[in-house]
C-alpha cells in the first residue's frame, strides 16, 4: 500500500454507478475521493485543480481512447485505471495501449480497489506464459511443472500461475492435495464478468507466490472449456502473474492447441524409455515448425533421460535433429513417491538430481527472460 | 464384400492413462487370435500418436486416413482390405490399419466416416481389435458404442493414476455403458511402486477382471524385434506372453474354440471393470 492516500478523480457516466463508486472510495482506507464526474471532458478541463493522483476512467463510450490519451497528456504524472462493466481482451489492450495502467470492472470494492492498485504498484509485470506439451502421458510433465513453478518463484521473486488445461485427466489437484471450490470450469464461464484481480480469487494458492488453477472434477466438463474462453483466461492472468505455466493434455486437442498459440514458449517434453519418443517428438516439432517463430518459441526437453549427462543431451540432439533445451533425470520412486503423498514439491529433496536439474532450468528461463 | 457376412466382434482397448501398455495388448491379443485361426485385425485409432506400424516395423502406404475418405467418397465401391497392411511371422498373420502418417491428416479424420469402415471391417473378419487414445474423443465414444468388449488397461503406479482409472470409469457408466461390456486389465507394467494392488481394490471397493504379469524385458524386447510375444517362440512360454494368450482365451470362450475354462464373457452379467464398485 502507498504511504500517502491517492487522491481520486472518478469519472463515470453513469450517476448510480457514480455515486456508489464514490462510496466505495470513501470508505477505503488509504483514498480519498478528490473529485467525481460524469462527464469525462469536464473532468478533463476541470479536474486538474483538485490535483488528483489517480484517476479511474469511464471507458464505456466512443471516443475512450482519444480521452485517455488526453487525460495522459494532461496528467502525465497521475496513475490512470480504466473502468469498465465488462473486460474483455481487446478493450484491456486497447486501453494498456492508450495510456491506461490497468482495467478496473465498475463497480468494484474496495478490495479489488486496493488490490489493482498494489498491482501497479509494484515493478511493470512481464508476463511470459509457457504451455507445456506431451506427446504421451507419464513424462513427469505434471511433477515438472509444479516444481518449476516453484522454482521461478524463488528465482524471479514473482508470482508464478499454474493452469491445469488438461481437461479430463488433469492432476495437479492431486500434486498439491488440493479440493478446489474454483476450477477452470468456472473461471472460463465467469471470465467475460472478470477482470485480473477478481479472476486471481479462482487460483488456489499451493505458497506464497504460487497459484493453481485446478482442472475439472469429471471428464465430461471438459466440454464447457471453450478455446476462445480459455485463452481470454490465459491473457487476463498475465495481468496477475509474472509466470503462467499450462499443463496440457497428451494429446493435439482444441485445448492444447489454443494454450500453444497464446503462449509465449511451448514445452514440448517426453520421457525417454526404450519406445518410440524421438518419433512422436519429430511428429509433433513438425507441426510446430509451420509457425514462423518456431525456434524462438518452441523448446525440447526429454525426461527420465538415464544418464542425465550433456554427451546424452548432444546424443539426443542429433538423433531428433533439433536442439534439445534440456533433459531431466529419473527419479520415478522419489516422484511418485511425492504425488502419492500430495506432497510433489514438498517432500522433493532440494539436493536431490531431479530438484537440481529443475532449479538450473529456472534460473537459465529466468536470466534469459531478463535478457529478452 | 464376403460371401459370408461375419458379424465379427470389436474389442476396443482403452484407458484414462497413456503409456499403460494399450499397444501391447491390442497387438498381441491380435496376434494370439491369428495364432488360433481367427481372421484378425487390429486398428490403430490412436491416431495422433498410434504405434502399432512402428511396433511391427510396417510400412503402411494406405492408413485409416485413406481408409475413412474413400468410404465417405465412394461407399459402394469400398473395400476395406485395401487398407489394411499384413503382418506375418512364420505361419500367423494378421492385418493392421495404421494410425494416420501425419498429424495433420489425424486431424482430418470423421469419427461418422471411421465407424463405417469399422462396420466394413467386421464383415470381413472375426475380431476387430482396436488400439486408441487415452482420452474421450468423439471418436473414442463412437467406437465404445459399437465395440462388443471394452479392454480398460489400467496400470498401479502412483495414486494420479489410480484417480483418473476411477474418474474414467464412473464417467464410462455416467455415459450408459453396461459394467459387463467393460473388463478391466491390470497391466502390472514395470511400475516401481509401493503401492500394493489389494490397496488399490480395497480404495476402489473391486476387482480386476484380469491380471498381466510383471515383464518389462519381454516388453521391451518384443518391440525391438518387431514380433509380438505371443508369437515368439523364445518368449511363448513367458509369464507375459502366458497372460496374453490367457485373456485372449477368455474373450474367445464364446466360439468354443478356447482352451481354458473360464466363464464366457457374453454369459457373464456381472463383472467389469472394477467387478462392480461393490456396495
Amino acid at each position: 500500500m502507498a504511504t500517502q492516500e491517492y487522491r481520486v478523480l472518478l469519472v463515470e457516466n453513469d450517476t448510480k454507478l457514480l455515486q456508489d463508486m464514490a462510496t466505495v472510495i470513501q470508505e477505503t482506507v488509504g483514498f480519498q475521493l478528490a473529485a467525481a464526474y460524469t462527464d469525462s471532458h469536464d473532468a478533463l478541463n476541470q479536474g486538474g485543480i483538485f490535483r488528483p493522483t489517480l484517476i479511474l476512467l469511464d471507458v464505456d463510450h466512443i471516443d475512450t481512447y482519444a480521452i485517455i490519451e488526453d487525460f495522459r497528456e494532461k496528467f502525465p504524472n497521475t496513475q490512470l485505471l480504466a473502468l469498465g462493466k465488462k473486460w474483455s481482451l481487446n478493450l484491456f489492450r486497447s486501453v494498456i495501449k492508450s495510456g491506461a495502467g490497468g482495467f478496473l470492472v465498475a463497480p468494484f470494492s474496495s478490495m479489488e480497489l486496493v488490490n489493482s492498485v498494489r498491482a501497479f504498484e509494484e515493478e511493470e509485470i512481464h508476463s511470459k506464459v509457457i504451455a507445456f506439451f506431451s506427446p504421451k502421458g507419464k513424462s513427469g510433465k505434471t511433477t515438472f511443472i509444479a516444481n518449476l513453478a516453484m522454482a521461478l518463484a524463488e528465482e524471479s521473486q514473482g508470482r508464478v500461475g499454474i493452469i491445469d488445461a488438461d481437461l479430463q485427466f488433469g492432476d495437479m489437484a492431486m500434486f498439491f492435495n488440493l479440493n478446489p471450490q474454483s476450477t477452470i470450469v468456472e473461471a472460463v464461464r465467469d471470465i467475460v464478468f472478470l477482470s485480473p484481480t477478481t479472476l486471481n480469487s479462482y487460483f488456489i494458492p499451493v505458497s506464497e507466490k504460487v497459484s493453481v488453477l485446478c482442472s475439472t472434477r469429471i471428464p465430461e466438463m471438459s466440454e464447457q472449456v471453450m478455446p476462445d474462453d480459455f485463452t481470454a483466461l490465459v491473457q487476463m492472468a498475465r495481468g496477475i502473474f509474472q509466470y503462467i505455466l499450462i499443463d496440457l493434455p497428451p494429446a493435439f486437442r482444441p485445448i492444447t492447441n489454443a494454450a500453444c498459440e497464446t503462449a509465449d514458449m511451448t514445452a514440448v517434453m517426453t520421457m525417454i524409455s526404450g519406445g518410440f519418443e524421438i518419433e512422436h517428438m519429430k511428429k509433433c516439432l513438425d507441426i510446430f515448425k509451420t509457425w514462423d517463430d518456431y525456434a524462438e518459441r518452441v523448446r525440447v526437453f526429454f525426461s527420465r533421460v538415464e544418464p542425465c549427462t550433456e554427451d546424452m543431451r548432444q546424443r539426443l540432439e542429433g538423433e531428433l535433429g533439433n536442439p534439445v533445451y534440456d533433459i531431466i533425470p529419473n527419479e520415478y520412486l522419489l516422484l511418485s513417491t511425492a504425488a502419492n503423498n500430495g506432497r510433489i514439491v514438498a517432500d522433493i529433496r532440494p539436493d536431490s538430481a531431479f530438484a537440481k536439474s529443475v532449479a538450473a532450468i529456472a534460473k537459465k528461463m529466468y536470466v534469459a527472460d531478463r535478457k529478452g | 464384400m464376403a460371401e459370408i457376412s461375419r458379424n465379427g466382434i470389436i474389442i476396443t482397448v482403452f484407458s484414462t492413462a497413456s503409456a499403460v501398455g494399450k499397444t501391447l495388448i491390442a497387438v498381441n491379443l491380435t496376434a494370439e487370435l491369428a495364432h488360433q485361426g481367427f481372421r484378425a485385425c487390429v486398428v490403430d485409432l490412436d491416431l495422433q500418436f498410434g504405434d502399432i506400424a512402428n511396433f511391427l516395423q510396417l510400412r503402411p502406404t494406405q492408413t485409416i486416413y485413406d481408409a475413412q475418405l474413400a468410404i465417405d467418397k465412394n461407399p459402394e465401391q469400398f473395400d476395406p482390405l485395401t487398407y489394411t497392411t499384413l503382418y506375418k511371422y512364420e505361419d500367423t498373420s494378421f492385418s493392421v490399419i495404421a494410425a494416420p502418417n501425419t498429424l495433420e491428416q489425424s486431424y482430418n479424420v470423421s469419427a461418422k466416416q471411421v465407424g463405417k469402415v469399422m462396420g466394413e471391417l467386421r464383415r470381413e473378419y472375426d475380431y476387430v481389435i482396436v488400439d486408441t487414445m487415452a482420452t474421450f474423443t468423439e471418436l473414442n465414444l463412437q467406437i465404445m458404442d459399437i465395440s462388443t468388449i471394452i479392454t480398460a488397461v489400467a496400470i498401479v503406479d502412483f495414486i494420479p493414476t489410480i484417480k483418473n482409472m476411477k474418474m474414467g470409469y464412473e464417467a464410462m457408466k455416467r455415459l450408459g455403458y453396461a459394467s459387463n461390456k467393460i473388463r478391466f486389465i491390470l497391466n502390472r507394467s514395470n511400475a516401481k511402486t509401493n503401492i500394493e494392488i489389494s490397496d488399490v481394490e480395497r480404495l476402489l471397493d473391486a476387482r480386476f477382471y484380469h491380471v498381466l504379469p510383471n515383464d518389462f524385458k519381454a516388453a521391451v524386447e518384443s518391440i525391438q524385434s518387431a514380433v509380438p510375444i505371443v508369437l515368439d517362440q523364445a518368449k511363448r512360454y513367458s509369464p507375459l506372453a502366458a497372460g496374453l494368450i490367457e485373456l485372449t482365451d477368455k474373450y474367445t470362450n464364446r466360439t468354443g474354440k478356447a482352451r481354458s475354462t473360464n466363464t464366457p464373457v457374453t454369459q457373464q452379467n456381472s463383472g467389469g471393470l472394477f467387478g462392480l464398485f461393490r456396495k
